[in-house]
């Protein structure tokens, strides 16, 4: 099945989501809660665009749009720009000190209101990137909280959660840079929870908690591993291969 | 047959009648007639709502027809010995007409009943909800017996399908279409659903009809899951509805024992059951997705439904869901044909309405009334009119989804696309009428701090959007207003409407885009004249007697809760410091002499 | 004193789940472990409790064997759970939109006044909370109180001060 996306001619399955097409041909599509590899959720709805069908257009939402006929599809006409801008402007009211959102409104031109009340120290957007990265892990730590105006993410009761072993996938999704990790004297603090660092064998560089070495070293079944950080365990693993490799040539 | 001299007392037990202590009624009747040696054959039922909640309790006696407003317990004596056991009028408890002020005796002669076509109610406050013998005795069953014994499943289909049913939860998707579409997935297990997760603020419909006429709700859903191929229903009822609940649960029973649910349904080889599920208190939750999120266990939140849940729903199997009204609708259809409900209502939309008629009217209810209807029959004839002979401002239909029509719209007829034309919709019947003591800023920013608590809150436009539109409805409310306000609540209205990804997001800002397109003037006057023209916004309000009117009786005196009102001189006057525009002593003026003003600091 | 009524709160509540644990072990037992039977057990204990206690909720977690942060979320998304525990007398104040256009606003100002507390609150002394409900469907009674179980309708400012005195709230606190 062909599609076409702005002009262009694209390959498409049926079932394909818009927004992977796109993507797959070099079309630019905005998202701020989209990871390739989670599904799409449709909680930011930055990449609707628009589709035209039998003479009728509607807007949708790219990321969990399925393909189910060839169709046409505006991804930047007036109309989804104007709403770009209108979603950047209540972002910006939500998140006003926030440096991403900040670049979103130079990119798309949008001078928040002023009007509206403000919490500078508020950075979160809510895409729920972080959740379902720990959902991914097995965690869960941490899930969305409350509804509609007062949702936020957080750990239950807000207190510090069994299971957070500190890894900061949380932080690593974060579009907004809204999860912060205080390293501090050879401790770990987010989530309102502190962590013991482990220094790196080879290095001596802190690198990854305890509770985050130990778990996935259960989850490779590695029964004595060894503490290095990932850039000395790459050197590790290539000086291994160097000496099977000079063997080898031997 | 002797029934035809036996003597009917329905008592409503609704909920507006219950509410009034209207189970006391019934239990004195009983008492009474049970105890006493009564040489009369009468049957006393509590029944579902008889609608006219407005002159509650009320009581019915048949086959007379006799009609008894605000019926207290001392009164059952007086019934009894008059009406049951003579032939005689209690003429004091009738209805009095409101312009001719006589006594009433029948329904069907009061204008609230009059201009009403009862279908989706054909037994809401006419048979015992809990006793199945009743339902059957008005061909309960009948239509799940056609259907199941001399038809098809195509048959059910068709029917439904060449009726014209739209479904009666909001949006108005054809019925039969829903109904084919799912029938023709192989794919199984397959559900029905029914909504009753009624959640509009001002609507009792659904509620009325699961605790009145629980096995109509039971044999539609039946009829469907036959005609489809399901074996398992489930009815998601707001748990703050514990009657409903009750009496549903005790209806599925019956109805198990009576062999319409269960294994083999009357001998035909089906098995279908339903299963109740409590809702969790969440407006979002009547949103099907969430819906169908909610009995899975799982948090009420919405999913986009570019698959419909006609082929993905409940597990992800294909799903028929319908609310109560809807599933009300279906045996009346398949017993009569969908050619005699075709002829009812519109021609796009078939059929007939349920409303619950509340707010500034004179006769609150529960109504239903053919597609088509004019609004201003429905208000003027049926509602008899605004409260104390006010005027009429708007009329306000859909919930929070939905928005309000002025008075220059009120010839529209009530059907699903003149209402959406009018920028409101059908939603599922809630009908709030407003008169000029009703604010529409304020209207606007209660729908708004409504949905800011009941929006899921999980995509950006609608949790964002209703929060900004509602910081500045209620900066405008308390005068805090500013110029280019309403031209960022618009900006932000369309990109909610647009960009959210469910239906309750994609209706949120209908109050307000409505508001704002037939009472601008009322915005404009909360933002530059600081003046709320309504004398509801407090800080925006202050009242004064007219010396000229008042006739120094001291009734508003005697209701004002601050003390506020005190006696100068010859008249009244009111204190503005403990006054808090509560807005009693306007209620209680007879001579219209407390005027609203505006922002008092203006003096 | 804020400190002082959670504290007193807490123990109250905390006292009465170690001798009533085992409810949420019946309740458990009647139900099969499948999610979808989640909020019904959570309705039931709330029920039970007038709130969702720490305890039970470990039990629930342990029993269907999911994470703290799932039922977290599901309890804080349905109005019908709730984590604090609730007054002795739960007054209900319809908010649906014919109570509010009758003046239900006035009345929850007026609670505010006799009681000193807003929706969603107990008084210090646990005796009341106020919570703000949708629609009652009693609009002709508009607007609606609801204490417990008993209805009250078309309530003024003042008849509501003589119902909360025959509750026992005066107000001077």
């Amino acid at each position: 099945m062909q599609i076409v996306i702005d002009g262009k001619t694209c390959d498409a399955k049926r079932g394909e989501f818009l927004l992977d097409i796109a993507k797959r041909n070099g079309i630019d599509i905005p998202t701020l809660c989209h990871l390739d590899a989670l599904p799409g959720e449709g909680n930011c709805r930055m990449c609707i665009v628009e589709v035209l069908e039998r003479g009728r257009s509607r807007v949708v939402t790219s990321c969990i749009y399925p393909v189910k006929r060839p169709v046409e599809v505006l991804t930047n006409t007036p109309k989804i720009i104007k709403m770009r801008k209108t979603l950047v402007m209540l972002l910006a009211s939500r998140v006003p000190e926030n440096d991403m959102i900040y670049q979103l409104c130079e990119q798309y031109d949008v001078k928040p209101p002023m009007r509206f009340t403000k919490d500078p120290t508020e950075e979160c957007i809510l895409c729920r990137l972080c959740v379902r990265a720990c959902e991914e892990i097995k965690l869960n730590a941490i899930s969305t909280v409350n509804r509609g105006i007062t949702k936020k993410i957080s750990t239950p009761f807000d207190e510090p959660s069994d299971t957070c072993i500190g890894c900061g996938a949380c932080a690593y999704v974060c579009p907004t840079n809204a999860i912060k990790i205080h390293d501090k004297n050879g401790k770990r603090y987010m989530w309102n929870k502190s962590f013991e660092l482990l220094k790196c064998e080879k290095c001596g560089e802190y690198f990854t908690t305890r509770e985050n070495f130990e778990y996935v070293n259960k989850q490779l079944e590695c029964k004595e591993p060894k503490i290095l950080c990932d850039k000395c365990k790459k050197t590790q693993a290539q000086e291994n291969l160097r000496d099977i490799f000079s063997t080898y040539e031997m | 047959m002797n029934d035809m001299d036996k003597k009917s007392i329905l008592v409503c037990c609704g909920p507006g009648c219950l509410s009034d202590n209207s189970d006391e009624v019934l239990a004195n009747f009983k008492q009474k007639l049970q105890g006493q040696d009564i040489d009369i054959k009468a049957v006393v039922k509590g029944t579902g709502c008889q609608g006219l909640c407005e002159m509650g309790p009320l009581v019915r006696i048949l086959p007379q027809d006799i009609l008894y407003c605000k019926v207290r317990a001392a009164d059952v004596d007086e019934i009894i010995e008059k009406t049951i056991i003579g032939n005689d009028i209690v003429e004091r408890l009738l209805y009095h007409d409101t312009d001719s002020k006589k006594g009433v005796v029948s329904s069907n002669q009061i204008d609230f009943y009059r201009g009403q076509k009862k279908i989706a109610l054909r037994n809401v406050g006419l048979i015992d909800p809990k006793n199945i013998d009743d339902y059957i005795a008005q061909d309960g069953y009948s239509a799940l017996k056609k259907v199941l014994t001399q038809e098809s499943r195509e048959y059910a289909i068709d029917e439904i399908e060449r009726s014209g049913l739209r479904g009666r939860g909001g949006a108005g998707f054809p019925t039969g279409i829903k109904w084919r579409q799912c029938a023709e997935f192989e794919e199984k297990p397959k559900y029905v659903i029914c909504n009753g997760d009624e959640g509009d603020p001002g609507a009792f419909m659904d509620r009325s009809i699961i605790e009145g006429d629980p096995h109509s709700v039971i044999e539609g859903m039946t009829i469907c899951a036959y005609a489809i191929g399901a074996n398992n229903g489930f009815m998601y009822i707001r748990d703050e509805y514990f009657l409903a609940i009750s009496n549903m649960t005790h209806a599925l029973k019956q109805a198990r024992a009576s062999g319409f649910l269960g294994k083999n349904i009357l001998g035909s080889g089906f098995d279908f059951d339903i299963e109740i599920v409590r809702g969790g208190g969440a407006f979002v939750c009547g949103e099907s997705t969430a819906l169908i999120a909610s009995i899975e266990g799982r948090v009420g939140e919405p999913r986009a439904k570019y698959i419909h849940s006609n082929e993905q729903g409940l597990w992800y199997k294909p799903t028929v869901l319908n609310n109560v009204e809807t599933w009300a609708n279906v045996p009346f259809i398949i017993n009569q044909g969908a050619e005699r409900f075709g002829k009812i209502g519109t021609k796009k939309s078939k059929g007939t309405k349920v409303f619950s008629l509340v707010g500034k009217v004179k006769n609150t209810g529960l109504i239903e009334v053919p597609m088509g209807m004019p609004l201003r029959q429905i208000i003027f004839d049926i509602g008899g009119g605004i409260n104390g002979n006010r005027k009429f401002k708007a009329v306000q239909t859909g919930g929070p989804s939905g928005g309000c029509i002025p008075e220059d719209h009120l010839d529209i007829n009530v059907d699903f696309d003149s209402l959406a034309e009018a920028g409101s919709m059908m939603g599922s019947g809630g009908m709030i009428v407003m008169d000029d003591r009703s604010c529409m800023v304020d209207v606007a920013r209660y729908y708004l701090n409504f949905l800011s608590g009941e929006s899921c809150g999980k995509c950006i436009p609608c949790r964002e959007g209703i929060k900004r539109m509602l910081e500045i409805l209620n900066d405008i409310c308390c005068g805090k207003g500013r110029e280019g306000d309403l031209e960022l609540l618009m900006e932000i209205a369309e990109t909610v409407e647009e960009a959210s990804l469910c239906g309750l997001g994609k209706t949120a800002p209908n109050p307000v885009i409505t508001t704002l397109r037939y009472f601008k003037d009322e915005y404009i006057a909360h933002i530059k004249e600081k003046r709320c023209p309504a004398g509801v916004c407090r800080e925006l309000t202050s009242y004064h007697i007219d010396q000229e009117l008042c006739r120094g009786c001291g009734l508003c005196s005697k209701q004002c809760p601050q003390d506020a009102i005190a006696k100068r001189d010859k008249y009244f006057a009111i204190d503005e410091s403990l006054c808090v525009k509560c807005g009693s002593c306007i209620d209680t003026c007879r001579f219209d002499a407390i005027k609203v003003g505006g922002r008092i600091s203006c003096k | 004193m804020d400190d002082e009524r959670k504290v007193s709160v807490k123990k109250m509540s905390d006292e009465k789940i170690t001798t009533d644990i085992s409810f949420t072990k019946e309740i458990l037992t009647k139900y099969p472990k499948e999610q979808r039977y989640l909020l019904a057990i959570l309705q039931d204990i709330q029920r039970h409790y007038k709130f969702l206690p720490r305890k039970s909720l470990s039990m629930v977690q342990e029993y269907f064997d999911i994470p703290l942060s799932r039922l977290y979320s599901m309890a804080t998304f349905y109005k019908a759970l709730s984590l604090k525990p609730k007054g002795e007398y739960v007054i209900k104040i319809c908010d649906g939109t014919a109570c509010h256009l009758r003046g239900s606003n006035i009345i929850i100002d007026e609670i505010k006044k006799l009681l000193d507390i807003v929706p969603g609150d107990t008084t210090r002394d646990g005796r009341f909370s106020l919570e703000t409900v949708n629609c009652l469907g009693s609009c002709a009674a508009a607007p609606v109180v609801v204490i417990n179980d008993r209805f009250f309708g078309k309530v003024t400012p003042s008849k509501l001060k003589e119902i909360i005195e025959e509750y026992g709230g005066n107000g001077d606190e």
